[in-house]
């Protein structure tokens, strides 16, 4: 390298450089001392320099070792170096302790020798960096090592009360910098981590006075060490610690504290901005899946760093990750913004994602999708795929906003179209056949849904819990109850008990569809003692994998029991689990709900009434309240015929939301039959009884 | 390469050696003993080579390593009453470090193949029975007790910095964030555990990756790949899938599905508790100690889960296979090879 360098110069020199040596006011070619040191002649070299600048035996040595080093020659280098008892000159040059240690730099006397050694040390010191980077380049670590370290060593031992700052030799400060920057780096090049570590840390915590840069250097090569290196490093010494401040524990911690101390300085301009250091962070908080620290960071980048575009886009990816939806969904519209870059697959799939969790974005999800789509070309064709399905999802979560049949009907059919064409590209995800499944479910055409079901298992080796709930919900909807129960019992055995709440809450429903409430009651009853020993045994740190995505609580077992004991009329038991329930919870509709069916079955029609309109009230579009309340109007309407156009427009309203609910279709149909409109009555019992025979025992949609 | 390669093959460095010798030194003749069996037994299933006598030369030993991966590569290999597995078994259980770091070395592909060869319905039992002891010993070391990292927050100072903020009320508004949660005793793998149990097992491994032979972490990049599954890398092999709305392309898939290569079927479900692991495992091979071969493998590795996490529109495990990717990316660039740490080559030399 350094060869190559010398060569350059008298190469491609246009006005040729001359290199010359230079001390005491003279100056002299290095042409005519280099002409000497290539016959391997040290001492004529030597003694010319010594002579010509008028130098004493280490200033020549030392000068004459640069030379070599500078020309690429190390092993001339190395044998000029070990020409000097480096170690003696430094023993020379140390000042004799004062007997009152000064305890802080603080107060230390300030004596006027220190500046006149300065020089001669930083001649020497020099001299042994150098011995150290030939010793590097030559591959000889270890070694370099241990010279680099005594650089360390000796200007610690030389100048113990420090030096004041304005009085510092540059070339001295730059030596040790370079040292301090060295050595660390030579520790882990020779696989000696802990030396590394330590290196690392005397870097960082003594007062070298090192400038910015090269201490942001060392910082971020700490950094990367402390995530990548494989190797624990113990926490710091005490002796480093000052009361009060921050200590991290492990090198996550550490690795962490560092980058965000270097972005800090970055922004304050104190350091040159390193284009890495971010990337190291982003990996770091990922991994700690704490991604709104990252979106804090890049938001206080300074401007000028990242393109506007670029900086929306990381942000989406940060916010979406930590759960801040509608964050990402903000910032992905402006950077797919016509005006900038609307055409950035990425931005495009994630926005399409984030828009197919929620009904009321998923018709602009389904845009993005199709220019998702439009876009996936040459390279990325492999990602019209994914396009595609998230096309089909937005479409099947459109779907789902109260609108016409016929636009509800043409949202799913194209919603499966787009998963069809999904499949094509992806046949091997699993997930793509599970969302397949599931709107096939919702569109009430159970057997493609169970073979999906099944082959979604299958591909996860039956690793995925909403894979089991799925497969029984469509059983239960086939109503082969027995099944079912047979794929919950399965799924029980794979699953540990921690987990267990959705699968219990499923077998107990099962058993009441299979007329079975004493079994139900019992399942319940276990599932409670479950939840309360979860609740009282996890701490704030047990995330559980497969639980986030539907914790059963206790507010639900509470419920579900009051709901069992109501289709057994036994009312006393609803109203003590409704009273539990309403502890826990004190708001909900679908409790109003269950409240009221139980003053209904009490004869008390006006309570029953007041329950389901307080449902109603607490959640406008609760479509078990509407059922409810058509149902009783429809049922007095009998011999008051003014209920029942109300009646009619609540249930209408009620399959305008959901247009699968049985009950809904069959008190239609009894509003019709009392109103005389035998036909129509008759058309809704049809619908009301195919539905029944289609009937999931808990709605597909509670499983995506 | 060949720099690299002198690295791996050079015995391991002092320090580490003493961490051996004090464990090792209360119970020498004992471990000697529990080393020279496991030798032997090892040598009554591992056949086609010599196996040397020391521990020590064992881990590092090519063509004992690739003997025991034949043997782990075969369809049958992961079955309950497989014999190499019974070795795996045996030997990790005995509790003697340096054994235990030789099973660790074939975690790699035990979990590749194991975690790939789930949706065919094969018995496994050896391989679980590896995974769950490796899973225990990891349960044990922590109590069952979870990691944790605490975000620090720079209002605070710190041993690497000052500040002026509010230094009264520290630690209580630090973000604490769980890496790995607690673990709960297993006895057999629950299939929806099963990719717990293999994250912890990456975890320990993970944690011993600094001892662990090049040929390992090898592996390791080539089970990553095939886990991530295709995700465009060759598009041209697969472009051709006929067109739905039949169901007879179904049937034609499936008798594909058949006939399919292992590295085609290895595709599967990647948690998070799968991921987290895999990828500080990758951030090691890409950008730990110098290996040419290591980090293009685990290039290769980061570009395939990148993919992967794209089709699957996983912001977290974007962002993570994403920066990896730019990091490798620049440190090759030369702009960013300067040596900070060379004297400036001035054209005049003084004192």
């Amino acid at each position: 390298m350094h060869g190559n360098q010398s060569a350059d110069f008298s190469e491609n020199g246009e006005e040729e450089i001359i290199r010359q040596l230079c001390a005491n006011g003279i100056c002299m070619k290095t042409t005519e001392v280099e002409a000497k040191l290539d016959e391997g002649n040290i001492q004529e070299a030597e003694s010319s320099l010594r002579e010509g600048l008028s130098l004493n035996f280490e200033e020549a040595r030392a000068l004459l070792g640069k030379l070599e080093y500078q020309r690429g020659n190390l092993e001339g280098a190395l044998r000029v170096f070990e020409g000097i008892d480096l170690q003696a000159a430094i023993q020379r040059l140390q000042v004799p302790v004062p007997p009152e240690k000064p305890a802080t730099k603080k107060n230390r006397p300030r004596e006027p020798q220190q500046s006149v050694s300065q020089h001669a040390a930083s001649l020497v010191l020099e001299a042994i960096y150098l011995k150290a980077k030939s010793l590097q380049i030559l591959g000889r670590i270890t070694e370099a090592a241990r010279e680099c370290k005594s650089v360390l060593d000796s200007v610690e031992k030389i100048f113990q009360q420090g030096i004041p700052d304005a009085q510092v030799d540059s070339k001295l400060q730059e030596t040790v910098s370079h040292a301090v920057e060295l050595l660390p780096a030579l520790w882990k090049e020779s696989g000696d981590y802990q030396e590394a570590i330590s290196a690392y840390r005397r870097a960082l915590l003594s007062q070298w006075n090192l400038d910015n840069d090269s201490c942001a250097r060392i910082q971020k090569d700490f950094a990367v060490f402390l995530l990548h290196s494989g190797v624990e490093a113990s926490p710091p010494s005490l002796g480093s610690q000052i009361e009060g401040s921050y200590i991290p524990r492990n090198n996550l911690e550490e690795a962490i504290l560092l980058l965000l101390i270097l972005l800090k300085k970055f922004n304050l301009g104190k350091a040159k901005w390193d284009p890495s250091v971010i990337e190291h962070l982003t990996f770091a908080l990922s991994l700690c899946s704490q991604t709104s620290v990252l979106a804090k960071q890049l938001e206080e980048v300074m401007p000028g760093v990242f393109s506007r575009v670029e900086r929306w886009n990381n942000l989406a990816l940060s916010y979406s990750a930590a759960g801040q939806s509608s964050a990402a969904v903000n910032l992905l519209r402006k950077s797919l913004h016509k005006h900038e870059q609307p055409d950035d697959l990425v931005a495009l799939l994630l926005a399409a994602k984030l828009c197919s969790e929620e009904p009321s974005l998923a018709a602009d999800g389904a845009g993005y999708a199709h220019r998702a789509i439009n876009n996936a070309q040459g390279m990325d064709e492999h990602l019209k795929g994914v396009g595609l399905r998230m096309l089909g999802l937005c479409l099947g979560k459109q779907a789902k906003l109260p609108t016409s049949d016929f636009e509800r009907s043409r949202l799913q059919s194209e919603s499966l179209k787009a998963l069809d064409g999904a499949i094509a590209f992806e046949h091997n995800n699993p997930d793509l056949i599970f969302e397949l499944g599931v709107q096939y479910a919702e569109q009430r055409n159970l057997k493609a849904a169970s073979r999906y079901a099944k082959e979604f298992i299958d591909a996860t080796g039956g690793s995925v819990l909403k894979g089991w709930r799925f497969l029984s919900l469509v059983l239960s909807a086939q109503q082969r109850f027995s099944e079912a129960e047979v794929v919950i019992d399965a799924a029980l055995d794979e699953t540990a008990k921690w987990d267990q709440g959705p699968l219990l809450r499923i077998k107990a429903k099962l058993k009441i569809s299979q007329s079975n409430p004493t079994e139900a009651v019992e399942t319940y009853r276990y599932l409670l003692a479950l939840v309360q020993a979860q609740r009282k045994s996890f701490g704030p740190l047990r995330t559980l994998s497969q639980m986030e995505e539907d914790k059963v609580n206790e507010f639900e077992v509470w419920h579900g029991l009051a709901y069992l004991y109501s289709s057994l009329a036994h009312w006393n038991d609803v109203e003590v689990c409704l009273k539990k329930a309403g502890e826990l919870k004190q708001y909900s509709a679908s409790m109003l709900h269950t409240e009221g069916r139980m003053w209904e079955g009490r004869k008390e029609f006006k309570a029953a009434l007041a329950a389901f309109l307080d449902g109603l009230l607490l959640e406008e579009s609760s479509v078990p309240c509407k059922v409810a309340v058509g149902a009783l109007l429809s049922e007095r309407g009998k011999d008051h015929q003014p209920t029942l156009p109300v009646a009619r427009s609540l249930l209408s309203d009620a399959l305008r939301i959901d247009p699968t609910n049985r009950k809904a279709w069959y008190y239609l149909g009894m509003v019709h039959k009392h109103d005389g409109r035998i036909a129509d009555a008759t058309d809704c019992f049809q619908a009301a009884s195919m539905l029944e025979e289609s009937d999931p025992i808990e709605s597909f949609s509670t499983i995506l | 390469m060949s720099d690299s390669s002198s690295i791996h093959d050079s015995p391991p460095s002092p320090a580490i050696n003493v961490g051996d010798s004090e464990t090792t030194v209360a119970n020498d003749s004992d471990s000697n003993a529990k080393c020279q069996t496991a030798i032997q037994s090892l040598s009554s299933i591992v056949t086609t080579t010599d196996i040397p006598s020391s521990i020590s030369l064992l881990l590092d030993d090519d063509s004992v390593s690739a003997a025991i991966s034949t043997l782990l590569l075969r369809p049958d290999s992961g079955s309950g009453d497989n014999n190499l597995c019974r070795w795996l078994y045996d030997t990790f259980q005995s509790s003697e470090q340096s054994l235990q770091l030789l099973v660790l070395r074939f975690v790699p592909m035990i979990a590749g193949l194991y975690l790939s060869r789930v949706p065919l319905r094969q018995p496994q039992a050896g391989f679980e029975a590896v995974l769950l002891a490796l899973y225990a010993h990891e349960t044990t070391s922590r109590a069952g007790q979870a990691l944790t990292v605490n975000i620090p927050d720079l209002s605070h100072p710190s041993i690497y910095h000052e500040s002026k903020g509010p230094t009264k009320n520290n630690s209580t508004c630090l973000n604490i964030a769980v890496i790995s949660s607690t673990l709960d005793p297993h006895g057999t793998v629950r299939s929806t555990r099963r990719a717990r149990i293999v994250g912890v097992a990456l975890e320990l491994y993970c944690s011993k990756i600094s001892r662990m032979p090049r040929e390992s972490k090898l592996n390791f990049c080539e089970s990553c790949e095939k886990w991530a599954g295709q995700n465009g890398e060759t598009e041209q092999s697969r472009a051709v899938i006929p067109t739905l709305s039949d169901d007879s392309w179904r049937e034609e898939e499936n008798v594909a599905m058949g006939g399919r290569s292992e590295r085609d079927s290895g595709r599967i479900p990647l948690p998070w508790e799968l991921l987290h692991p895999i990828l500080r495992i990758l951030g090691h091979c890409l950008l730990g100690k110098k290996d040419t071969e290591v980090s293009e493998a685990a290039n290769k590795a980061c570009q395939s889960l990148y993919l992967r996490s794209l089709h699957d529109i996983n912001p977290k495990a974007i962002l993570a296979t994403g920066s990896l990717l730019r990091l490798r990316e620049m440190a090759l660039d030369p702009k960013n090879q300067v040596d900070h740490t060379d004297i400036s080559n001035d054209a005049v030399l003084s004192v």
